[in-house]
């Protein structure tokens, strides 16, 4: 447990933050981690369909 | 917790407690304080802000198990319903996760054979915050918003929120599968916590294994964890 010494407000910003997360950026599988889900998945057919197309930059 | 691998000390705060809420679902022992374990006390202020973020889930033993919450664990719950408030300007999800918090104290804190709050320090009546804004949102915030009140997907605790849930299982279907696909793991474990809770998702999807990935590849996070053993646990008391 944390004994550092930390102002009301930062906890307060923490906990704003904390509590009203925003979405974290895609970050999509590599072929090592879709094998692990072939393995896993047995009949989950939806986990294992082709990725959403991913916007184009530019 | 390592305090060089967390951002802040809230957030280790928050690792600790909800590590410790993992054993106690795993263990199923009902004698199991989560906060005394995790070093937190009603006097630890970001302890007590680290309870605000696990919200009801620092019960979720008890409420799965049917047991008693340890005083403890109440009193540490009920401190950080009185601590933290939302504020006016506060969104939404975060007045439903105070109010989720307020309910669970006045359902579990209630001494046997009484009809009234605890007189722990519970407020009284407190109407539930709107949940129309669900009904509209599109299915990709949708699910991130249900993810982060995936407190609120517990057995015989209705609510809006709940309701709004039931009522989309499609689209939280779709959510999760959107969630791994980008490694959004929390989000993932909160929505599948749902789908656990209400049911109605497309068979095709696969939850059991899908939550098996989501624990494997997010399972460092100890709120991960949580949810998925707390989908696991739901799942098998709707199973028998």
């Amino acid at each position: 447990m944390y004994t550092t010494d930390t102002t009301a407000t930062d906890i307060e910003l923490d906990l704003d933050t904390a509590l009203n997360p925003g979405e974290i950026d895609g970050v999509y599988r590599d072929s090592r981690e879709c094998a692990y889900l072939a393995l896993l998945a047995g009949g989950g057919a939806l986990l294992l369909s082709p990725p959403t197309p991913r916007p184009k930059k530019g | 917790m390592d305090q060089t691998h967390a951002s802040s000390p809230l957030a280790g705060a928050v690792h600790d407690l909800a590590t410790e809420v993992v054993l106690a679902l795993r263990s199923g022992d009902h004698l199991a304080t989560v906060c005394g374990a995790a070093g937190i006390d009603e006097e630890n202020r970001t302890g007590i802000a680290a309870a605000r973020v696990i919200g009801a889930d620092l019960l979720l033993p008890s409420v799965l198990y049917g047991r008693h919450p340890h005083p403890g664990d109440v009193a540490v719950l009920d401190r950080a319903v009185r601590e933290f408030p939302p504020k006016p300007d506060a969104p939404a999800a975060t007045a439903w996760s105070h109010w989720h918090m307020i309910s669970t104290l006045q359902r579990m804190a209630q001494p046997p054979g009484t009809t009234g709050t605890t007189g722990t320090a519970s407020p009284g009546t407190y109407e539930e915050p709107d949940a129309a804004w669900l009904e509209q949102a599109p299915w990709q915030s949708f699910t991130h918003q249900l993810s982060v009140l995936a407190p609120l997907a517990v057995p015989a605790a209705p609510s809006a929120v709940q309701r709004a849930a039931a009522a989309r299982a499609v689209d939280l279907a779709r959510g999760f599968v959107r969630a791994v696909r980008r490694r959004d793991w929390l989000q993932a474990a909160g929505a599948g916590r749902w789908l656990a809770a209400i049911g109605g998702e497309p068979a095709t999807l696969g939850l059991e294994r899908g939550l098996d990935f989501v624990e494997l590849m997010g399972g460092h996070d100890p709120r991960v964890t949580l949810h998925v053993r707390a989908a696991r646990l739901m799942a098998e008391a709707r199973a028998r």
